[in-house]
């Protein structure tokens, strides 16, 4: 996967009358990034700044040209550790990918986004790589911990696959949020930053979602879209929506971790609120999805 | 700017250069429990009894320990042209035999590595020698008051799972069994160890889980699979895995043996590189299968005796099982001295 994600990023960028100029860009954001890296440019989780670069690169054309992403907010995140929470939709996580071309390029200091994957991704071949290779892990709690200790930029998605592969007319109706991620927030003393992603949610219009082919495929969701998967792998391309991606302010919270799912659920509201307003703000605020 | 040694769960060894002054996190929590034995560490001159001393890690620890100690060991194969010094009894840990040795010699520590981990024997003697002889070992111990016990266990028990968080601690379940049935007598052997440790405060035990041990004398079954010329791999999939020296391991185990350690131990080397990595660093070349072809083929090689490995290993080759070595080096103040080019310089074709 790393070598087709090499391929696919030269083959986007060498189109472009700026190729150099962007691979000039992203060497010189990915140098200021305190990564520690073993002798052969691996960090302590699988983390490879040359192919993170690469997909840096493929990414930031979805970035700029393609979704135009405007980011809101984003000297809210501090320094050091922190846990972005942020709605989830499009069925396949392009909004991830955005939230972190904008903390690479926009945030000063520029920072690698930390995703906590599905349990499912690490068994699919390639992906399991790809996703380990830019920065992400498999979601379990050691995971999170262990990178918080270590002032990470940790990115989770409390809808889950529930926010990811919701239809059309469920879009911006945040689902339930798990508690997973303010038990670590209370545990390892971490701000939250609540992220609203305004666009990725009419990317993919989904009509249904075949659970049945999903189990049987062994995925959690099997969404149909307006075009897929008549068209195979073209039907995967998102529509050309209008990005916008609000970064709220930190959220502090106090606590025992371990206390009843009803009171961390009035925290969980807290954040939850929080980003729902970002998300009516963002939607009042635009023209039309594609503008 | 230098950085400092950092306090990673894993401990990378070889720092890379930051170009900006990195974040600085939270200072290592200290560790509350104490892991050494109130009776503290073994003196110089106790009388070590050494099991599996003839094979390559055995070796090594016999001679870090041969000016230290006074070494006795058991081999079910003899050591021609070992230490003198040192006393070599050519003995099957299963027989009675083997407690004569408890009664003749009087150890007071034992370093227990009799263990069959390949499957080039049959599986009922594997079975035997690693838990029964360790069963026996433990009530020997008990019956002839050795005081400190090590035992050799690995970084396998806990077992390659897709949902594994880099850095297992200790007390992660131990879960090779689940996708791995061969070696769940090695789990036991664990088990059986853990249990001995809290049933016995009295003795000094410690279970030693260090990750894949490379090096020129040891037989490993990944140094086996990193020497071939052409190593299969599974298409899609190259985990982290982490590597430590023997020399290493040796130096480990004399550790744990002079502070008195007591607890179950994870023991990490200089740090993880993907699979991949590893097989390029070894002078070998990755061949990639798909995954389902992979299964047949070596379920059918196994099956027939034409291949020593069963299919369960490869979940080793998809997904991985990293350990968090932070315990051993706070307790021991550990640190490896073998770098990953040392560590893979060791197996080089």
């Amino acid at each position: 996967m790393p070598d087709t994600v090499t391929m696919l990023a030269r083959l986007a960028t060498a189109s472009l009358p700026d190729a150099s100029r962007l691979q000039q860009e992203v060497d010189d954001r990915m140098a200021r990034i305190p990564t520690r890296l073993n002798a052969y440019g691996y960090d302590a989780w699988g983390f490879h700044t040359e192919t993170a670069k690469h997909a840096l690169a493929l990414s930031t054309l979805l970035y700029r040209h393609w979704f135009r992403v405007e980011t809101h907010g984003i000297r809210n995140i501090p320094q050091g550790r922190c846990l972005l929470i942020a709605n989830h939709a499009g069925q396949i996580a392009l909004d991830a990918a955005m939230i972190g071309c904008a903390t690479f390029f926009e945030a000063e200091p520029p920072r690698i986004i930390r995703g906590m994957g599905e349990y499912w991704l690490p068994t699919v071949p390639f992906v399991n790589e790809a996703m380990v290779r830019t920065g992400s892990v498999v979601g379990v709690r050691k995971n999170c911990v262990d990178m918080l200790e270590q002032g990470e930029l940790v990115i989770a998605f409390p809808e889950g696959v529930r926010g990811m592969n919701k239809l059309i007319w469920e879009r911006y109706q945040l689902q339930e949020f798990g508690l997973g991620f303010m038990r670590l927030a209370l545990e390892t003393d971490t701000p939250v930053i609540p992220v609203a992603v305004v666009g990725s949610e009419e990317q993919a219009p989904a009509i249904a979602n075949l659970m049945p082919l999903a189990r049987l495929l062994g995925m959690p969701a099997f969404p149909v879209t307006l075009t897929w998967p008549w068209l195979g792998p073209l039907g995967m391309l998102p529509l050309p929506v209008k990005y916008r991606i609000y970064f709220g302010e930190p959220m502090h919270f106090a606590g025992n971790p371990s206390d009843e799912d009803d009171v961390l659920g009035e925290k969980v509201d807290q954040v939850k609120a929080r980003i729902a307003a970002m998300l009516a703000d963002g939607l009042s605020a635009r023209g039309s999805i594609f503008w | 700017m230098a950085r400092a040694p950092h306090d990673t769960p894993e401990g990378l060894f070889h720092f890379g250069e930051p170009a900006a002054p990195a974040i600085v996190a939270e200072p290592p929590a200290p560790v509350s429990e104490s892991w050494v034995h109130p009776r503290g560490g073994a003196k110089p001159g106790e009388t070590v009894l050494i099991t599996g001393i003839a094979g390559g890690q055995g070796r090594l620890i016999a001679r870090r320990l041969a000016n230290t100690f006074d070494l006795v060991g058991v081999d079910r194969t003899y050591w021609d042209g070992h230490p003198p010094g040192l006393r070599v009894h050519k003995v099957d840990i299963r027989k009675r035999k083997f407690e004569d040795i408890f009664r003749t010699e009087r150890p007071s520590a034992v370093v227990h590595l009799a263990f069959i981990r390949h499957f080039r024997g049959d599986a009922e003697t594997r079975h035997e020698v690693n838990v029964l002889g360790t069963k026996r070992l433990l009530e020997y111990a008990i019956g002839h008051g050795v005081k400190r016990v090590i035992v050799l266990s690995s970084s396998y028990v806990y077992g390659a799972l897709p949902d594994n968080p880099y850095y297992m601690d200790e007390d992660s379940a131990l879960n090779v069994s689940r996708n791995y049935p061969e070696v769940r007598d090695l789990a036991e052997v664990d088990t059986l160890a853990t249990g001995f440790l809290w049933r016995h405060p009295e003795v000094a035990t410690t279970i030693l889980r260090p990750v894949n041990t490379l090096g020129y004398y040891v037989h490993s079954a990944i140094g086996r699979y990193l020497r071939q010329r052409y190593v299969p791999t599974i298409m899609g999939f190259n985990p982290m895995m982490q590597f430590i020296h023997e020399e290493d391991v040796a130096e480990a185990v004399a550790l744990a043996l002079q502070s008195g350690t007591h607890g179950v131990f994870n023991l990490t080397g200089p740090g993880a590189v993907p699979l991949k990595v590893a097989i390029r660093e070894a002078g070998s070349t990755a061949m990639p299968f798909p995954e389902p072809v992979a299964r047949a083929v070596f379920r059918e090689l196994f099956r027939w005796g034409l291949y020593h490995t069963p299919p369960g290993a490869m979940n080793f080759l998809k997904y991985p099982c990293t350990l968090d070595g932070r315990r051993f080096r706070h307790a021991t103040g550990f640190s490896p001295l073998f770098s990953l080019e040392d560590v893979f310089a060791s197996v080089r074709r």
